[in-house]
C-alpha cells in the first residue's frame, strides 16, 4: 500500500459534489502537484488530507494508519499556505520553533532546531525580524521552515508561490523541490500553473471538476495526455474537426487534408466517424523530408516573436493552425501570405 | 458635468495622485490650484469642527478656574478632591470598569472568534444584537434589569429558590450591574474585536497553529489574542470611558458611582462639577491617547504584506 492513500474519498458541501470519488496513493518521498482549474476541488482534496474537511466518504491513511477522522492537530502534517499565515506577534525564530514548543521540545533542542531550520532556508540573518520585516518570498520561505521544523510525515503545499512575482516565484519553487528532495519529504503541491506543476513534480494530478482526469509524470501528461482536457489545460493546443478516412491505416481527413496518425485503438474506428484531432505547435515544422508521415500545404498568416520561441499562424485547409519554432538570428521566415509545406509525425497527431 | 465632480472630489479629499478624467483634462496649473483649494477647504473644516468642541471645554476649564473672586486658581479642584465620596465613588466606577471590561474580553472574544472561523452566517445576527444598546435606551434596559432581577429566583414549577432577588445585596448589584454595562459597551467591544480579527485573517492563523499541533487553548492564548490584542485594548479604553461616566444605571439601581455622584454635585455645587468635568475630559484624552500610542506601535506588526 502506498505511503499516503485516499480511497474513493468523496466532499460534498450541500448537495454539491467538489471532490468525487478521489483515488491516489503517493509513495513516500514522492512530490505530487494538483494541478486544474479554479475551483475544481484542489484545495478542498488538501484541505481534507490536512484534516481542515471531513470527507464525506472514503479513507485516508498515512503511513497504515487511517486518519481520515483525526483532528488536525494530531496529524503530523505541514502545511503552507498562498497567504503565508505567519503569526504576527512572533518573530521568525519562535515562529518556526512554535511547533515544537507545543510538542514540548526543550529550549536547547528547540533552539537548535530552528538553527538549523534558519539555515535550511537561508534565512539566518533574519532570526529576531517580525513578519512583516520580511518580503513575501522570504515569509513563504519561513512558513517552509516552520511547516518542516515539526519533521512532519506529509508536507501539504496550496498555492505556495501564486503571490510573489515571477522571478520569485521560480527561483523559490526550485528551492522548495531541492530541499523537499535533501529531506527526502512527501508533498503535495497545489497550483494551477501549468509550468510550475511540470517543472518540479514527480506526477501531477491533473483535475477538472472534482474528478482526476489523469495522473502520471510531467513526460506523460505533457506528451501523451488522455483527454481532450488534460491536453488543453497542460501546454498550448491546435484542436480540429476531422473524419476517419481509414481507420486501419491511421488515416483521417481535416477539410480535405489526409492526416496520418499512431493513436493506438485508432483501427476499432469506423470509416466516417467524427474526431477531434489535436497537435501541440512546436510539433510542427518546416517541411524538409518529403517521406515524413505528414506532410501538409499551407499558407502562412502571421508570425509573432515571442522570444525564445517565434509562433507563427499557418492556415491548412480552412483551419488556422499554431506552430512553435525556436528563435535563432539564422532564422529565414516565411514571408506572410506564402504557400509553404509543414510536416509533423504521425505520432504527434493526436485523436482524444 | 460628471468629469467636473468627479475632479472636485478627489481635490476636496486631498489627494495628490493623478487621475485620467476622460475628456477636458485640466493643464498641471488649474490642477494644482485645485488642490490648494482642497487643502484650504479641508483646513477650514477642520477649524470649524475644532471650534466647536474646543470652545466648551474651554468655557468649562475657564469656569472652573474662577471659583474666587477676580482670581484664576485650582481652589475648586482642591475642593472637589477634597471631598472623600470623590475618591470612593471614583474608585468603584473604576473597579465596576475593569470588572466589565474583564467579563466583556471572555464573552466576545470567543465568540467573535467562532463566528469568524465557523458560523459566518451569524455574523449578520450578532452584528444586530450588538447594536442594540444604540437603539434601546439605558433606561429601558435598567428598568428590565430591575423587573428581572428584583424577585426571588425558583426553579420553575418548584419552590426552591435558586438565589435571592440580586437587587437586595451589594455584590448581587454590582454583579447586575456589571452585566447592565457588558450591554452598553458591547457595539464597541464586539466591533473594535471583530475588526481586528479580520485584518490578521485569524481563520488561517488557526489552521496555521492547528497544523502545527497546538489545540483551543493554546490557538486563543498565543495565537488569537496576543493579535487582536490592540483592538481589545481600544475597545476597552472606550468601555472605560463609558463605564466612569454613566448616570442612568448606576442611580437606578443604587450604585454610588462616578457618574451620579458627578451628577448630584452638578447641582449643589457651581465650580466643582466644572473642575470634575474637565478632569473626566483629560482622562478621556490620555485613554484616547493610550489607544493611538499603542495601537500606532501595534499597526504595522498586525498589518499584511
Ligand atoms: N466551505 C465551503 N462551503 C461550500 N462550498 C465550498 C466550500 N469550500 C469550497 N467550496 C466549493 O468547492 C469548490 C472547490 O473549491 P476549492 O477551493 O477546492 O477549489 P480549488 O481547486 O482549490 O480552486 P482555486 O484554484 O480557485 O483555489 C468550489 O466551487 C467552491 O466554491
Ligand atoms: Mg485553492
Amino acid at each position: 500500500m502506498s505511503y499516503l492513500s485516499l480511497e474513493n474519498v468523496t466532499k460534498q458541501f450541500g448537495d454539491v459534489v467538489v471532490v468525487d470519488k478521489f483515488n491516489l496513493g503517493i509513495e513516500k518521498g514522492e512530490f505530487v502537484s494538483f494541478l486544474g482549474p479554479s475551483g475544481c476541488g484542489k484545495t478542498t482534496t488538501l484541505r481534507m488530507v490536512a484534516g481542515f474537511e471531513l470527507p464525506t466518504s472514503g479513507r485516508i491513511t498515512l503511513d497504515g494508519v487511517d486518519i481520515t477522522d483525526k483532528a488536525p492537530n494530531q496529524r503530523n502534517v505541514g502545511m503552507i499556505f498562498q497567504a503565508y499565515a505567519l503569526f504576527p506577534n512572533m518573530t521568525v525564530a519562535q515562529n518556526i520553533g512554535f511547533g515544537l514548543r507545543i510538542r514540548k521540545m526543550n529550549s536547547t533542542d528547540v533552539h537548535a532546531r530552528v538553527d538549523e531550520m534558519l539555515s535550511l532556508v537561508n534565512l539566518e540573518k533574519h532570526a529576531n525580524k517580525y513578519p512583516y520585516q520580511l518580503s513575501g518570498g522570504q515569509q513563504q520561505r519561513v512558513s517552509l521552515a516552520r511547516a518542516l521544523a515539526i519533521r512532519p510525515e506529509v508536507l501539504l503545499l496550496d498555492e505556495p508561490l501564486s503571490a510573489l512575482d515571477a522571478k520569485i516565484r521560480v527561483s523559490l519553487r526550485q528551492e522548495i523541490r531541492a530541499i523537499q528532495r535533501r529531506l527526502g519529504i512527501t508533498a503535495i503541491f497545489v497550483t494551477h500553473d501549468q509550468e510550475e506543476a511540470l517543472s518540479i513534480s514527480d506526477r501531477i494530478v491533473v483535475m477538472n471538476v472534482g474528478e482526476m482526469e489523469q495522473v502520471g509524470s510531467p513526460f506523460e501528461i505533457y506528451n501523451f495526455p488522455k483527454t481532450q482536457f488534460v491536453a488543453n489545460f497542460v501546454g498550448s493546443l491546435n484542436n480540429a474537426d476531422a473524419e476517419v478516412v481509414d481507420p486501419a491505416n491511421g488515416i483521417l481527413a481535416m477539410d480535405g487534408v489526409h492526416f496520418k496518425t499512431a493513436e493506438e485503438d485508432f483501427s476499432s474506428r469506423k470509416k466516417g466517424d467524427k474526431v477531434k484531432i489535436s497537435v501541440r505547435p512546436e510539433r510542427f515544422s518546416f517541411a524538409v523530408e518529403p517521406k515524413k508521415d505528414n506532410v501538409i500545404d499551407c499558407t502562412i498568416e502571421s508570425i509573432t516573436f515571442l522570444g525564445a520561441v517565434v509562433r507563427i499562424q499557418i492556415k491548412i485547409g480552412n483551419t488556422s493552425f499554431n506552430m512553435d519554432t525556436f528563435n535563432n538570428p539564422f532564422l529565414e521566415l516565411p514571408a506572410i501570405g506564402a504557400k509553404e509545406q509543414v510536416m509533423c509525425s504521425k505520432e504527434a497527431v493526436l485523436v482524444l | 458635468m460628471a468629469s467636473k465632480g468627479l475632479r472636485k472630489v478627489v481635490a476636496m479629499s486631498d489627494t495628490s495622485f493623478d487621475i485620467s478624467v476622460d475628456q477636458g483634462e485640466p493643464d498641471k496649473k488649474t490642477r494644482s490650484l485645485l488642490r490648494i483649494g482642497g487643502r484650504f477647504w479641508s483646513w477650514v473644516w477642520f477649524i470649524l469642527g475644532a471650534i466647536y468642541f474646543l470652545v466648551p471645554l474651554f468655557a468649562t476649564l475657564r469656569h472652573s478656574l474662577r471659583m474666587e473672586r477676580d482670581v484664576l486658581g485650582f481652589k475648586a479642584y482642591e475642593r472637589a478632591f477634597e471631598d472623600p465620596s470623590f475618591l470612593e465613588t471614583f474608585l468603584l466606577s473604576n473597579a465596576l470598569a475593569v470588572a466589565t471590561i474583564l467579563c466583556s474580553t471572555l464573552l466576545i472574544v470567543p465568540t467573535a472568534y467562532w463566528i469568524r472561523l465557523r458560523l459566518p452566517q451569524a455574523r449578520r445576527i450578532a452584528e444586530f444584537i450588538t447594536l442594540l444598546p444604540f437603539v434601546i435606551p439605558a433606561i429601558i434596559l435598567v428598568f428590565g434589569l430591575i423587573r428581572t432581577y428584583s424577585t426571588h429566583f425558583t426553579i420553575p414549577f418548584t419552590d426552591i429558590e435558586l438565589f435571592q432577588p440580586l437587587t437586595t445585596t451589594k455584590f448581587g448589584t454590582y454583579a447586575l450591574i456589571t452585566a447592565g454595562y457588558m450591554v452598553l459597551a458591547m457595539p464597541y467591544m464586539y466591533r473594535s474585536v471583530d475588526t481586528g480579527m479580520r485584518v490578521v485573517d485569524i481563520r488561517t492563523l488557526t489552521e496555521a497553529a492547528q497544523s502545527l499541533g497546538a489545540g483551543w487553548f493554546t490557538i486563543i492564548t498565543q495565537v488569537i489574542l496576543p493579535n487582536v490584542r490592540s483592538a481589545l485594548l481600544s475597545g476597552a479604553l472606550l468601555t472605560f470611558a463609558i463605564v466612569v461616566g454613566e448616570v442612568t444605571l448606576a442611580s437606578f439601581l443604587g450604585v454610588d458611582a462616578f457618574g451620579p455622584y458627578l451628577f448630584l454635585i452638578g447641582q449643589h455645587k457651581a465650580y466643582e462639577p466644572a473642575a470634575l468635568s474637565f478632569v473626566t475630559f483629560l482622562m478621556t484624552w490620555f485613554a484616547m491617547g493610550m489607544i493611538q500610542f499603542v495601537t500606532g506601535g501595534q499597526g504595522q506588526a498586525t498589518g499584511a504584506h
